[in-house]
């Protein structure tokens, strides 16, 4: 299915429009945007937001902050604070542009980054680690091994979101964990920072069977200073998790999970294409009328609203539902619906205390919500072969027919893989097919390098590039593997090790929230030993040494003679003497038998 | 070829005839080579030698050096004695200024002297003794003199308790009054009974005696339990009792208070006001002490863990009751967020817990208390606001807000669980006494606690012959002695305030020697990886070494021997 691009009420301009309007002054709120996708995927957006006084958080009286996490923060002078969970990968194929203009999402395992007050950069660092470590505990996750190999200190790539007012004194942060499966012991310390907890409100829809087994999901942490133009500055609190749900899958029961063939006369196959037999389908991708309910998708139903969550009925409603007018939706009594001016928006206000339920049967409908066309597609892989070299490769595709599109990419790559910038190149293709190589610096027009020292850091390198209209550019670098010490394999060394995805900032207007894409994470294989070398070598190394101390010390030790006087003093040794004893005794034996005949 | 050799037997011939005949016995074909010359067996012997000295002088030294294990030098033997008690007898004088200004100069000595002979005679515990001494006129200006020992940074001994003996009419028989803001003692006598510089015994010097014993009592049964190692005393159970309850001593606490209910209300209380008002008074005067951080949180829908048997609805009482030995599950300590705060120091949890609507009120259902203590962790406190009956359908609610009033009652007792949990004395009834009193008890404790440390350490080195002992360990130790020693010094002297700062010293520095981390990580190879590390090598090349040493060995006893017999 295409993305149907000239139709576009941007979803995320939905998004934003709920980021202008709860931004001010509720303490706590709360939203969910439910989407269905093509091929029977559903986008289930769920947001929290909770502001605190900034004189309250000083002092360490938290309310609608968790008190857990901003301890964690004032002890480390943390001033903001972004923190991602992600697993799975966004398909902006057929899903088109991401939810939060991918600014709530970060690239696969675990992403990290903080503005921290500090005096010089040593001192942000030794904060940094105590960060790392505290949230390590708080969120059940890897996160202490952040350490100074997998930090950098981007330039260009991020901007504070929130208003700090002195900006000299932080140091942006950045860590990433791209090996790190996110699970549910994940989500239930998110859950419990909640001022809710999953008792109440949306986040009662909150599985972890669910949004783990899901096809992409993100939950997302931020933390940043607000401090509107008048009034007292706030401490806000921002927790976002976005899952695309596979319907079909979710909707199997958790009693008989294993999926089952659909029987041939169920099979819904595609007329215009001819068979040659009865058993051969090509199988019809359903129109977006796939039945659903939250019941059957989320495997509860929701329970009550949060009572925190101020809402006044009218402006605000908890829950959104995206989808087209004409599609008919059944909902629980004492729930009011309104709908949205756009014709795809309808929203619900809840009741307190009842439970909550949305059901969307099947139907054919012609209309489909129109999805947002990516601004730039991206994807990056690993090239080459053999142990020793091999290849980056990114190709950045600009879908645009008119305007060129300006990002920096900011890759942070692990210190084993040493990439050779010299080797940057580039090419270009244009809607034609026709491809040049151009160099580099042609397109780049800003470039930030930070090279890696072994076992210290890695490798930080922004481009700031332009891609063309309607034209795809295809970055090569070549790089060189380093051999590890026998220590610094991990148990699995020869599944490879991660690579953390590339994180593209496009820059647009120069007041609007940018846009981000990650690229996946790779695997780079490296040389991996056999691990019973040290013995090995040992034992070798032994053996020469043993064999030259040995020939060296016979010769100045031992006396030389001819092999004559050898032989003679050959008799007088013990083994000449066992010698001659075991030939008179064989001579004994030989005259014996010549005896007996 | 024959005749080669026998050319080269002819040769030699000359020189040695003794082996040409030898060889002429033995076999005639095979020819015997000619025996070494000295300078060859020289040379050899030199050789071997030298492999042997370096061997020696170099191989093993660096083998030794490069595996042996840093072990800082301790003095095992002085920190033995010390967790042993044998280089300090912990003292407590206190020191009890007495203001009579009605009386004359020798009658006021008197009254001293006879009340201090009174006092002795009736202490039995040698080591907490009081004494008493005049004061100058000029220190009566400053009634109670300062609130706590602690800030007496003099040479001189702290002032514990200014008595003011003072002559009130138409009173039969002395009485006493404690001041509860200050250290000082009232005593009011009927004129009738000044003492009389001729009698031994005055009954006014008896009942000041008897005052002050009754005011220390406390004290000094929990300073002689302290001293004793837990085993004696008249009391020892409930001092035990309450020893246990309360806290290990830190210099900062982290306090935290939580408001909890399982429903959705209330969800805000004035605590900003509430800690301003009920507890930062108190908190200021444990400032010598130790210091203090307070955080807050409100936390909704906490309910109770599904382990925990239910609160059961009392029919006579009209509430809902806890059983008393349920209490301990009351906490839901999987789900509600009662971490321990981040940063040096031990976390004090105090928990207001809101009923639900349905479940209120709540008490104890033994004695209908609304409150406890959890020992060493912090308390309860049960709050059961009056309900609200807010919207048409005439549910029953929680306020949504908790006043600062409402919070009262809840915040005293915080404050009287927190003096507990810090193992204040419950008597005198004097808040700066019983800090003083604090004091004495902790500077006890701290003394005992790091010379027991310092003797655990010196058994645990001694054991373990294969843990490093780094040279910040040495350090550390050297530094823990020191300041025990100043603690002890302190004590004898009655500067408690300073002895408590020095005994905090010795802890922390004991607790950090004792706690390095690199003597955590034992340097462990089990003897196979040894063995297969070393063989390989030493092998192949030791045999040779052994053998040419063997042989040499072997030569020079037989020419010592041959050298003898050719001498006899």
């Amino acid at each position: 299915m295409r993305v149907s691009s000239y139709l576009s009420l941007p979803l995320a301009l939905a998004s934003a429009l709920w980021t202008y309007a709860t931004s001010a002054s509720p303490d706590y709120s709360e939203h969910l945007l439910l989407q269905p996708l093509p091929q029977s995927s559903l986008l289930a957006s769920f947001n929290f937001r909770g502001n605190t006084s900034q004189q309250s958080y000083d002092n360490q009286h938290f309310q609608y902050f968790p008190r857990a996490l901003g301890q964690i923060l004032q002890h480390a002078s943390t001033k903001e604070l972004h923190l991602r969970f992600t697993t799975g990968r966004w398909d902006a194929e057929n899903w088109g542009s991401r939810p939060w203009n991918g600014n709530k999402e970060g690239g696969t395992g675990v992403e990290l980054w903080a503005w921290i007050e500090a005096a010089d950069d040593e001192e942000a660092f030794a904060k940094w680690i105590t960060l790392t470590q505290s949230l390590s505990g708080l969120f059940c996750a890897s996160l202490n091994f952040i350490d100074s190999t997998r930090t950098t200190r981007p330039v260009v790539s991020f901007e504070p979101t929130g208003d700090h007012p002195h900006l000299e004194t932080l140091h942006l942060l950045h860590g990433t964990l791209p090996g790190e499966v996110v699970c549910t012991e994940n989500l239930t310390p998110f859950l419990k920072l909640l001022p809710c907890k999953g008792k109440a409100g949306i986040s009662t829809l909150f599985d972890g069977h669910k949004l783990f087994d899901a096809a992409w999901q993100s939950m997302s942490v931020d933390m940043r200073p607000v401090c509107p133009a008048d009034g007292d500055c706030v401490v806000q609190i921002e927790q976002t998790v976005d899952m695309v749900l596979d319907i079909e899958r979710s909707k199997r029961s958790r009693s008989n999970p294993i999926p089952r063939a659909v029987p041939n006369d169920q099979l819904a196959c595609d007329p215009s294409k001819s068979y040659n037999s009865d058993d051969t389908c090509y199988p019809l991708e359903k129109a977006s009328g796939r039945a659903w309910s939250l019941q059957e998708v989320f495997g509860r139903t929701l329970n009550g609203v949060c009572p925190l969550a101020v809402s006044d009925g009218e402006s605000e409603q908890p829950i959104c539902l995206r989808v087209p007018d004409e599609r008919q939706v059944s909902y629980s009594e004492g729930v009011v619906e309104h709908r949205k001016a756009d014709g795809y928006t309808r929203c619900y206000a809840l009741s307190p205390s009842q439970p909550f339920d949305l059901s969307v049967p099947e139907q054919d409908i012609q209309q489909e919500v129109p999805l947002e066309e990516p601004v730039l597609h991206a994807e990056r892989t690993i090239v080459g072969h053999g142990q020793e070299r091999g290849g980056m490769r990114m190709i950045l595709a600009n879908p645009s027919k008119t305007a060129h599109v300006d990002f920096i990419i900011f890759e942070s790559l692990p210190w084993y893989l040493r990439p050779y910038t010299h080797t940057l190149q580039a090419t270009i293709t244009d809607a034609n097919g026709r491809s040049r190589e151009i160099p580099a610096s042609d397109l780049v027009t800003r470039t930030f390098y930070r090279p890696a020292i072994d076992r210290e850091r890695g490798t930080q390198l922004e481009l700031s590039l332009s891609v063309p209209a309607a034209s795809t550019v295809t970055l090569t670098y070549d790089f060189e593997k380093a051999i590890l010490r026998y220590t610094e394999y991990p148990p699995d060394a020869n599944r490879g090790f991660n690579v953390a995805p590339a994180v593209i900032r496009i820059l647009g207007a120069p007041n609007a929230a940018p846009i981000y894409i990650r690229s996946t994470s790779l695997l780079l294989p490296l040389p991996t030993p056999d691990f019973s070398m040290p013995y090995n070598v040992i034992i070798l190394t032994s053996t020469v040494i043993a064999l030259a101390f040995g020939t060296v010390f016979n010769i100045l030790v031992r006396r030389v003679v001819s092999v004559d006087e050898a032989r003679a003093l050959g008799a007088r040794t013990l083994k000449g003497r066992i010698l001659s004893k075991v030939i008179a005794i064989r001579d004994r034996l030989q005259k014996k038998q010549t005896k007996v005949e | 070829m024959m005749d080669k050799i026998e050319d080269h037997e002819s040769r030699h011939s000359s020189t040695s005839l003794k082996s040409v005949d030898n060889a002429d016995n033995q076999t005639s074909a095979q020819r015997v080579p000619p025996p070494e010359t000295p300078e060859a067996i020289q040379t050899r012997f030199r050789v071997i030698a030298a492999f042997w000295a370096v061997i020696i002088f170099l191989g093993f030294p660096i083998w030794w050096k490069t595996t042996s294990i840093y072990r800082a030098h301790l003095p095992i033997q002085e920190m033995t004695e010390w967790s042993e008690g044998k280089i300090c007898r912990p003292v407590f004088p206190l020191e009890i200024q007495i203001a009579a200004p009605a009386l004359q100069l020798t009658e006021s000595q008197h009254l001293v002297r006879t009340t201090q002979h009174a006092l002795d005679d009736l202490n039995e515990f040698a080591a907490h003794h009081l004494r008493l001494k005049l004061a100058n006129a000029t220190d009566l200006s400053d009634s109670g003199g300062p609130v706590l020992g602690g800030q007496n940074t003099g040479d001189g001994p702290d002032t514990a308790l200014t008595v003011r003996v003072l002559s009130e009419d138409g009173l039969s028989s002395p009485r006493s009054e404690l001041h509860a803001e200050t250290t000082q003692l009232d005593i009011f006598y009927p004129p009738s009974q000044v003492p009389v510089p001729s009698s031994s015994n005055p009954a006014l010097s008896v009942f000041i005696a008897e005052e002050l014993q009754r005011l220390y009592s406390e004290e000094k049964a929990t300073i002689a339990y302290i001293l004793s190692g837990g085993t004696s005393g008249p009391d020892a159970e409930s001092i035990s009792r309450r020893l246990r309850r309360s806290m290990k001593y830190a210099d900062t606490y982290h306090l935290s208070f939580s408001l909890f209910t399982p429903g959705a209300a209330p969800t805000s209380w004035d605590i900003e006001a509430a800690v301003q008002e009920y507890l930062a008074p108190l908190l200021f005067a444990f400032t010598p002490i130790s210091n203090f951080t307070i955080d807050t949180q409100v936390q909704m829908y906490a309910t109770f863990s599904p382990m925990a048997p239910p609160p059961v609805f009392d029919e006579v009482e009209s509430a809902w009751t806890l059983k008393k030995e349920d209490l301990s599950a009351f906490i839901n300590a999987a789900e509600w967020p009662l971490n321990p705060s981040i940063g040096n120091g031990p976390t004090l949890n105090f928990v207001l817990y809101v009923p639900d609507p349905s479940q209120s009120p709540m008490v104890v259902k033994e004695n209908r208390a609304s409150s406890w203590i959890i020992p060493q962790w912090g308390g309860v406190f049960l709050l059961n606001p009056p309900l609200e009956t807010t919207d048409s359908s005439g549910s029953r609610t929680n306020p949504a807000h908790l006043s600062q009033d409402s919070l009262r009652p809840a915040f005293m007792t915080f404050s009287h669980q927190l003096l507990t949990l810090l193992g204040t004395p419950a008597t005198p009834s004097s808040l700066p006494l019983r800090l003083q009193s604090l004091i004495r008890v902790r500077a006890a404790a701290l003394l005992l606690s790091a010379s027991s440390t310092m003797g655990s350490l010196a058994r645990l080195t001694e054991s373990l012959p294969s843990i490093p002992i780094p040279a910040t360990v040495a350090a550390s130790v050297a530094k823990t002695l020191s300041q025990l020693s100043a603690t002890c010094s302190h004590l004898r002297e009655g500067r408690f305030g300073a002895a408590l700062a020095s005994a905090r010293i010795a802890e922390s520095e004991a607790e950090r020697s004792f706690f390095e981390k690199s003597m955590v990580g034992q340097v462990y190879f089990p003897d196979e990886h040894k063995v297969a590390v070393y063989l390989p090598l030493l092998g192949p090349v030791g045999v040779p070494l052994i053998v040419g040493l063997m042989k040499e060995v072997k030569r020079l006893v037989a020419a010592w021997k041959a050298r003898r017999l050719s001498k006899a």
